[in-house]
């Protein structure tokens, strides 16, 4: 029986090669439904621009041949354990020749396993927790850099600029990427003598929090620091609107990024502040298709309806443009060789300069901050691309 | 702790159960009367918050004004799901209603996801005020729901004693062979009363759209407070809905400050477990009934 097993295991990439050598098969386990369905079709929207590019542009030039893309979706309803079982599903009945990481840092840490079993190259566009990357697996890549890269520079910006910040709260979804922002931002309130006066989690799936936020409230926080999802954080600042609680600074991530949190909330998005992985107005030049973040923002609005893009767009745009770039680097479609490709990838791309560390994630980018402001994001730091003071005080 | 934070927690308990009050109610009748777990009342809720939004969006209406509309109208459907449909199976063993409900609960869903997809609507704050007593504030929209849904509960409930065909719904609950003979149509009254059932989960979907965000997602949770509170009150007692609605908001409440918000629906199943073993006829529900 384990032989058994072994051999279909051992087999499988094969016969992948050998059947569809005439296009690159990519596996993209996405929610497409339920409560992740918002961040899943963002997902969705920017591999669909870069494969739409590629077909554009001819394919993807793998050894002196030009073939085209084909991804094939498969919704696991937000569900991981479904997560896990459509990466087996692609990698298996589909052929994928590679596989993009289901959403965020949970599922795309059960499903890599996956990857690493079969040897089957994984780009993860939407993790970043270390915890994902500390598995000792070769064959996953992360275009996320670590959270610390996130807090770390709202802690710096918020103690510069408002000394009289003392208090924080920390509220996370019970879910990986939002405990491994609240422990980062444990790290970064302790090395500034700020005093954590509450910390708590939620399940997934609440809908009140009343009873939270009021003990939130009565600890009086100066600084509110809540991690989520776009669906958690509207409730959530909605409530607090509800409740009258108007800290001094209110930080939430990931949501704030998205459209979709600005126009749920209207009024009630002003002066929150976050942070992410990238912002269309960061100018980078690239060796990729997209060329420049200029030219990808303006790929993207053409094709969908003058919508900016935001960074969860923008990373599964890059999870594409990198591994074209990685394979054609290789030459070839066999897994271990794009795999060390993408290992030694050192590239400049309209997401940034990517290169992956020793774990595969990427170790260089610099993840701006910023906050809504007259209904719009605007970057604080790097001062590069500094767009406006950081202001204080919620509605 | 604080005085003042425990009133407010307290108040928020109350507000929830109120809400609640209204989840639990139809579910509660249909149970008490055909004997019928219907797994398709969550759905009911949303499709009665959709309806709201819909009102909202469209025509600008509050979510308050168009449950008039809304609750008849998902009563009709329900009227006639039980009469063309849950009929037929009425007298096979409650596993087999239970299987049927589920499916059409199925069915609804996934409609309805294809429908609106899983996004997250909300409905605009109707007042948008917020009510302070001191230290306590509670927010006007949540305070209007909550004392809706008891509203409409309890005037379900004076319904049921007061008028003709009410009392043919109670006494089919208390006894089907004996209303019978006394020359009440059980048929007719299963149907109604399932009908009554999903027009109160429809009007219970317009007072949460005030409150929460809508999701086909949300079914299974509604479902759930409705099973809890249905539980703790006492099957088939509109009253102990309301009880049983309050009591699970106020521990959900309680339960999110000393035990912590990640545990606040498992003190809720903690409390359904004891319920169980200790009173499972319900706060209000009577013995051999349950």
């Amino acid at each position: 029986m384990l032989l058994g097993g072994l051999s279909a295991t051992a087999l499988a990439p094969g016969f992948a090669f050998g059947q569809a050598t005439n296009e690159i098969r990519i596996g993209a386990p996405l929610p497409l439904t339920g409560p992740l369905a918002p961040e899943g079709r963002k997902q969705k929207r920017g591999y669909d621009l870069w494969a739409a590019q590629v077909t554009k542009d001819g394919g993807v030039d793998v050894g002196g041949r030009k073939l085209p893309v084909r991804i094939i979706y498969s919704d696991y309803q937000s569900a991981t354990p479904r997560g896990v079982q459509a990466c087996e599903f692609l990698v298996n009945q589909e052929k994928a020749h590679f596989l993009f990481s289901p959403f965020g840092s949970g599922a795309a840490k059960a499903g890599s396993a996956i990857a690493e079993r079969y040897k089957i190259p994984m780009i993860a566009p939407t993790a970043s927790s270390v915890e994902v990357y500390d598995q000792g697996f070769k064959y996953l890549f992360g275009t996320f850099t670590p959270n610390s890269t996130l807090t770390e520079p709202l802690a710096k910006l918020v103690t510069e600029k408002a000394p009289d910040v003392k208090k924080v709260a920390i509220f996370s979804r019970n879910d990986l990427l939002p405990l491994s922002l609240a422990n980062e931002m444990r790290k970064s309130s302790a090395a500034r003598n700020l005093s954590v006066v509450y910390d708590e989690k939620f399940a997934i799936g609440t809908l009140d929090f009343a009873a939270a936020l009021t003990q939130m409230r009565a600890a009086a926080p100066d600084w509110v620091f809540v991690g989520g999802y776009i669906n958690d954080l509207v409730q959530v600042r909605s409530q607090m609107r509800d409740l009258g609680m108007k800290p001094k600074v209110l930080t939430m991530i990931a949501g704030p990024a998205y459209e979709e949190y600005i126009q749920a909330l209207k009024g009630a998005a002003e002066n929150v502040s976050s942070a992410a992985w990238w912002h269309p107005s960061v100018r980078y030049e690239g060796e990729d298709l997209f060329r420049s973040t200029a030219n990808y923002v303006e790929v993207f609005k053409a094709a969908y309806n003058g919508d900016t893009p935001d960074y969860a767009e923008a990373s599964a745009s890059s999870a594409g443009a990198i591994l074209q770039l990685a394979l054609k680097k290789a030459g070839t479609l066999e897994g271990p060789a794009v795999r060390d490709a993408l290992a030694s990838l050192n590239v400049r791309t309209f997401w940034g300069p990517v290169h992956f560390g020793a774990t595969g994630q990427i170790d260089s980018l610099t993840p701006p901050v910023f906050q809504i402001q007259e209904g719009k994001a605007v970057v604080l730091v790097p001062d590069e691309i500094k767009r406006g003071e950081f202001r204080f005080g919620i509605a | 702790m604080s005085a003042s934070l425990l009133a407010q927690v307290l108040a928020n308990g109350l507000l929830l159960g109120g809400l609640y009050a209204a989840v639990a109610a139809g579910f509660s009748l249909v149970w008490g009367v055909l004997n019928v777990v219907n797994m398709l009342h969550g759905s009911a809720i949303v499709l009665g918050s959709y309806a709201a939004w819909f009102a909202s969006a469209r025509f600008g209406v509050n979510p308050f004004l168009s449950a008039i509309v809304v609750g008849p109208a998902i009563g009709l459907l329900g009227w006639a799901v039980q009469r063309f449909v849950i009929q037929r199976v009425i007298t096979a063993p409650v596993l087999i209603t239970l299987v049927l409900t589920f499916a059409l609960d199925l069915i609804l869903n996934n409609g309805m996801i294809n429908a609106f997809s899983a996004d997250y609507r909300k409905v605009p704050p109707v007042t948008g005020a917020i009510l302070t007593f001191g230290p306590i504030g509670l927010p006007l929209d949540r305070v209007l729901a909550a004392v809706a849904g008891v509203v409409v509960t309890l005037a379900v409930h004076a319904y049921l004693n007061n008028s003709r065909l009410g009392r043919a719904i109670v006494a089919v609950r208390m006894d089907r062979e004996t209303s019978m003979l006394m020359g009440v149509k059980v048929e007719h009254i299963y149907a109604v009363t399932f009908g009554l059932g999903l027009a109160l989960a429809g009007i219970a979907g317009c007072l949460m759209a005030v409150v929460f965000p809508i999701s086909p997602l949300n079914s299974s949770g509604y479902l759930g407070i409705a099973f809890v509170a249905c539980v703790l009150g006492g099957l088939g007692s509109i009253v102990g809905a309301i009880v049983g609605g309050i009591v699970l908001g106020v521990v959900e409440s309680f339960g999110a400050i000393f035990v912590g918000p990640e545990y606040s629906v498992t003190v809720a199943a903690v409390l359904l477990i004891a319920m169980l073993l200790l009173r499972p006829q319900g706060l209000l529900g009577r013995a051999g009934y349950e």
